[in-house]
């Protein structure tokens, strides 16, 4: 019974590697011996052992920035995920994928992974916004006038943002400059109120439209909404309803781009 | 049946100046001014999710944090430059092909001992470990120590430690295995289920010294590994 070839089957087996009609002929082998049905499960034994027991070596930090420096882009390795066991036994993935699907089903984990996405996106644009008020590298196109700043972000990324002044209630528009945030490059346009200094990050998205929500950390404000397939993000130190008078005026003054 | 899958294939075989370099990367900027803008930016959002893969394949070849990660980085400068010529439709499988190429040149360059051709065929199953029969479960109800498994794995030769990383830590099918190990279906048949047996000896009680490469390339597993 324990010939090299039958060795191979059990394991092409196993890894569900066999053609349907020799996978049913080996079940049904299965059936009528026990010593097979034991080697089995011994291969079992030893595959769910591997997979929940052995290192699972994910790249370290340093490595992941020098290979997107490499590649030109700043630092990722802060969103990068350290996977530690990506499977599961079979039956309890089985499970486990009945679980999921209910509480996709539900909303909960959608839900659940947007609120931790919101979380690191903001981390990213108040570190943005903090690294270019440091060093003093607020945009790149120094303009008020948003013709010739749209053009300018247009000609850098591969979607041409809104780009309003805001003039009329009284905040100053400095100009753009071009970011790299939620793993793309994004807009910023940056508004000065009272010495404050405003980020506004656009970018094109998948998600559906959502209202605005508030959210603050380490002293930053933040407003962030979808509209129109794009995302916005605001943060300034600003405080918080100022930030919300600035946040609504773009949002009416997108609102009013996308029904003329 | 070979190199099927990829349409940058030979960019894996001819990596320039891989020869004459010893165990030094090239990290320089230099190499990547060929790669255009538009292919970084791709490379960053496609290629880049994948680099835990690349680095535990790596880090399972050479056994060393440090090689690892030289060779993946190498890797990526490599992928980088072909990027463009990528036809694909699943880019993990192509950057663990140039990941193993890679390893597999640092290896033998740096470490030739461990890459001598290997011959499926000689080594014919001397002696499958067929489990104790009173006792089938033995491994599979055994507490295994974490560190013993991580042993047993370096403890592997390269060829079979390759096809069962590839397939128990990266959940790959067959057919990805294939490519990227640039062998036939078959071959990786085979030797996942030597593979297996040999952790199946390796695992058993009182069965530790089988495994003697391990020792000379990996100490720190082994300390570890004394604790039970």
């Amino acid at each position: 019974m324990n010939t090299p070839l039958d060795l191979r089957h059990l394991n092409a087996f196993l890894d569900s590697e066999l053609s349907l009609s020799e996978q049913l002929e080996m079940e049904t082998r299965l059936e009528q011996d026990a010593a097979l049905r034991s080697e089995v499960a011994g291969l079992q034994g030893l595959r769910s052992t591997v997979r929940q027991q052995a290192d699972y070596h994910a790249a370290p930090a340093a490595l992941r920035d020098r290979i997107a420096a490499l590649a030109g882009a700043p630092p990722v390795s802060t969103a990068a995920p350290t996977p530690q066991r990506r499977f599961a036994l079979r039956p309890a993935g089985l499970a486990l994928g009945l679980v999921l699907a209910a509480l996709l089903t539900w909303g909960i984990v959608p839900r659940w992974w947007q609120a931790t996405h919101d979380d690191r996106l903001m981390q990213q644009a108040i570190a943005s916004h903090v690294r270019a008020t440091l060093g003093q590298r607020l945009v790149d196109v120094a303009s008020s006038d948003r013709h010739t700043v749209k053009p300018w972000l247009s000609a850098r990324l591969d979607f041409s943002p809104p780009v309003h002044d805001l003039q009329a209630q009284g905040v100053v528009f400095l100009g753009g400059r071009v970011d790299y945030l939620d793993e793309r490059p994004v807009a910023v346009l940056v508004y000065k109120q009272k010495e404050h200094v405003i980020d506004a990050f656009i970018w094109p998205t998948q998600e559906a439209e959502s209202p605005m929500r508030a959210s603050s950390q380490r002293g930053f404000n933040a407003r962030h909404w979808t509209h129109a397939g794009m995302s916005y993000w605001l943060v300034s130190d600003l405080n918080q309803d100022e930030l919300a008078v600035v946040a609504f005026s773009l949002e009416h003054q997108d609102a009013g781009d996308t029904a003329r | 049946m070979r190199n099927s899958g990829f349409t940058t294939e030979p960019c894996c075989k001819a990596g320039p100046g891989n020869k004459t370099r010893p165990s030094s990367v090239s990290t320089g900027m230099k190499g990547i001014s060929v790669a255009d803008d538009d292919n970084r930016q791709r490379f960053i959002a496609i290629a880049l999710p994948h680099l835990d893969a690349a680095y535990n394949l790596a880090r399972w070849l050479t056994r060393n944090d440090h090689d690892a990660e030289d060779v993946v980085q190498e890797a990526c400068m490599k992928a980088m430059r072909h990027f463009s010529g990528f036809r694909g439709d699943v880019v993990r499988p192509w950057l663990l092909q140039i990941v193993r190429h890679t390893c597999y040149s640092w290896l033998k360059e740096n470490r030739p001992a461990e890459v001598v051709s290997f011959d499926d065929s000689a080594d014919a199953w001397p002696e499958h470990a067929a489990p104790a029969a009173d006792e089938p479960h033995a491994v599979a109800q055994r507490k295994a120590d974490r560190a013993l498994i991580n042993q047993a794995i370096a403890g592997l030769p390269i060829a079979y430690r390759e096809v069962l990383v590839l397939r128990e830590l990266e959940d790959l099918s067959y057919r990805d295995i294939a490519r990227i190990a640039d062998i036939p279906i078959g071959t990786v048949m085979s030797r996942l289920a030597r593979a297996r047996g040999l952790m199946q000896q390796a695992l058993q009680p009182g069965a530790r010294p089988v495994l003697r490469t391990v020792a000379r390339h990996a100490p720190h597993t082994s300390v570890r590994g004394e604790k039970q």
